[in-house]
């Protein structure tokens, strides 16, 4: 933290033009290479397959791992604990549940992505209202009861998600079972537009108040007297963190660890400072997810490995790694 | 003063604002904590909590920094501010590692570095939870001498402390906390004339006079 002006720039700087990078090479990764004179004069199907199918999603990867990687060192910071992400929190979880029910209900096939949307943002925010109804006690919410809160209803939710899925037929039980692994796949570009905005937006709002996340990092009390309002911080930041996970959820699936991992990794290199941490968390964990998404497209072609799997393959040690050495944040 | 549990902490914290009293109400200047914002309160009190966690990765530089929170509306803070917290590091004498990382320093080194981030608050108003915790004699002293000089620049110090001595040697008011109310409220002068306040926290100890001041024994 308060690193010298020149490196925190090389940092900020460094994590977008990987950012733009990712955003122009990615695209051009996977089963079928792409051949550039035709794709220079918009030949089909090159052309096609680059717009609409692999750039949307290399763009879902960013934005969506940038969104995860953003509300975990958010949840980190406001809940002062190394494993508070959108899922110990129960926030993805409860999107699950939304969504899953959503496909039960065949809204994906009505309404599309924007059925599943609905679904996964309802239960967030069912979610949502129950666990800080549990975490508040006389007006007081609560850090350490909002994480148990989290912890308890998360498995109220998974063992939902289980009931319904073993109570529902044989094509709903696929698609439930394909979309839990989690993975990106191409979607609409208008869906893709509204999801951008919104995390772009979210985004910016949680990255302004960079101070204040650090204030509550050190500890409420002392947040409190040093100016920060922190009832009202922690609420924002839950609703904020809410929404980022419950609208990457609704379109990826649960991807595991991406908000764990990255958080993590900058913390121990770049300090605890969440006005630098959080810019890069998000430009660096859509590039993770991103290259994970498309080093799965090419690892066992024509097959896919979902986005979701590679990341649970590379979060799942780190975590151990965590436990064995001992160290939290 | 006074035993553990007689309060002293929460007392603090609802002078503090961090917790509401059951009945009755704090009053600052004639104004009521309650009603203040959580920004003007910051630039009127700075608030030293007992414990605090240990394993951040932010620079003691950058949490002497959080004190200026309440003074500046800005993303990153001015060049005012870091004059500020460097000279406040400077009188706690931790200015040597404001580049290293609190996890990496000892209990007595990061108590040194919170305490800079209240003075760098400039608060007219000091309230500390045992300051003296985790730090040697020589830095007790220290620690202490500081919380003398900022008391003597006209800033209102409160100071919950379990060691009578260094209260009676650097407080100019010795209040004894017992049985949910103040049991004791003297000038720490008179301390010698009337050895019944020490009974509020123990039965154990006698005031005597050592040189120019009064000092406790424990028998």
């Amino acid at each position: 933290m308060l690193m010298r002006r020149r490196s925190v720039l090389t940092w900020l700087g460094g994590s977008a033009l990987l950012f733009v990078a990712a955003a122009l090479v990615l695209p051009f990764v996977g089963p079928s290479a792409l051949d550039w004179s035709r794709v220079w004069e918009r030949q089909e199907p090159d052309w096609s397959i680059l717009t609409n199918l692999r750039l949307s999603r290399t763009l879902l990867g960013l934005f969506a791992g940038g969104a995860l990687a953003l509300a975990g060192s958010l949840f980190q910071s406001m809940l002062r604990d190394a494993l508070a992400t959108p899922y110990t929190l129960g926030v993805s979880t409860g999107a699950s549940l939304g969504a899953v029910i959503a496909i039960v209900f065949d809204w994906h096939m009505r309404a599309g992505v924007v059925g599943i949307w609905a679904g996964a943002l309802a239960g967030a925010g069912l979610i949502l209202f129950v666990v800080m109804g549990t975490a508040t006690r006389g007006g007081q919410l609560s850090s350490s009861s909002l994480l148990l809160a989290g912890i308890a209803i998360n498995s109220v939710c998974a063992a939902l998600i289980l009931l319904v899925h073993g109570l529902t037929g044989m094509s709903q039980s696929f698609a439930i079972s394909r979309w839990l692994i989690g993975g990106l796949d191409a979607i609409e570009r208008s869906t893709l537009l509204v999801y951008v905005l919104v995390v772009i937006g979210t985004g910016l709002i949680v990255i302004r108040q960079g101070r204040q996340w650090n204030l509550l990092a050190v500890g409420e009390a002392w947040a409190a007297t040093r100016g920060a309002q922190v009832k009202r911080a922690l609420f924002h930041g839950y609703i904020a963190g809410s929404i980022l996970a419950a609208t990457t959820v609704a379109l990826t699936g649960p991807i595991g660890f991406v908000g764990l991992v990255v958080p993590h990794l900058l913390r121990g290199r770049l300090g605890g400072d969440d006005r630098l941490l959080m810019p890069c968390a998000f430009l660096l964990g859509g590039v993770l997810l991103a290259a994970c998404d498309a080093l799965g497209r090419v690892l066992l072609a024509p097959a896919e490995i979902p986005a979701g799997a590679i990341t649970a393959f590379i979060g799942g040690p780190y975590l151990m790694w965590i436990i064995r050495r001992g160290g939290t944040r | 003063m006074g035993r553990n549990g007689a309060g002293k902490s929460t007392l603090l914290d609802i002078i503090a604002g961090l917790r509401a009293p059951t009945e009755g109400s704090v009053m600052l200047a004639d104004r009521a904590i309650d009603e203040m914002t959580a920004i003007e309160r910051a630039r009127t009190l700075a608030h030293l909590p007992q414990s605090l966690r240990a394993d951040l990765s932010m620079r003691a530089e950058a949490l002497v920094l959080m004190g200026r929170y309440a003074h500046a509306n800005r993303w990153f803070e001015s060049d005012d501010d870091r004059r500020i917290a460097e000279e406040a590091m400077q009188r706690c004498e931790c200015l040597e590692f404001r580049r290293r990382t609190l996890a990496t320093l000892s209990g007595g080194e990061r108590q040194r570095v919170f305490l800079a981030a209240c003075l760098a608050q400039r608060a007219p108003v000091l309230l500390l939870d045992e300051p003296a915790t985790f730090l040697d004699v020589d830095q007790q002293l220290q620690c202490f001498n500081v919380l003398r000089a900022e008391a003597d620049r006209g800033t209102a110090c409160v100071a919950v402390t379990h060691d009578v001595n260094l209260a009676l040697t650097f407080c100019t008011r010795l209040i004894v906390l017992a049985e949910r109310g103040v049991a004791r409220d003297l000038p720490a002068g008179t301390a010698l004339d009337d050895p019944a306040w020490l009974r509020g926290f123990s039965a154990r100890l006698t005031v005597e006079q050592s040189g120019s001041r009064p000092w406790v024994r424990y028998q």
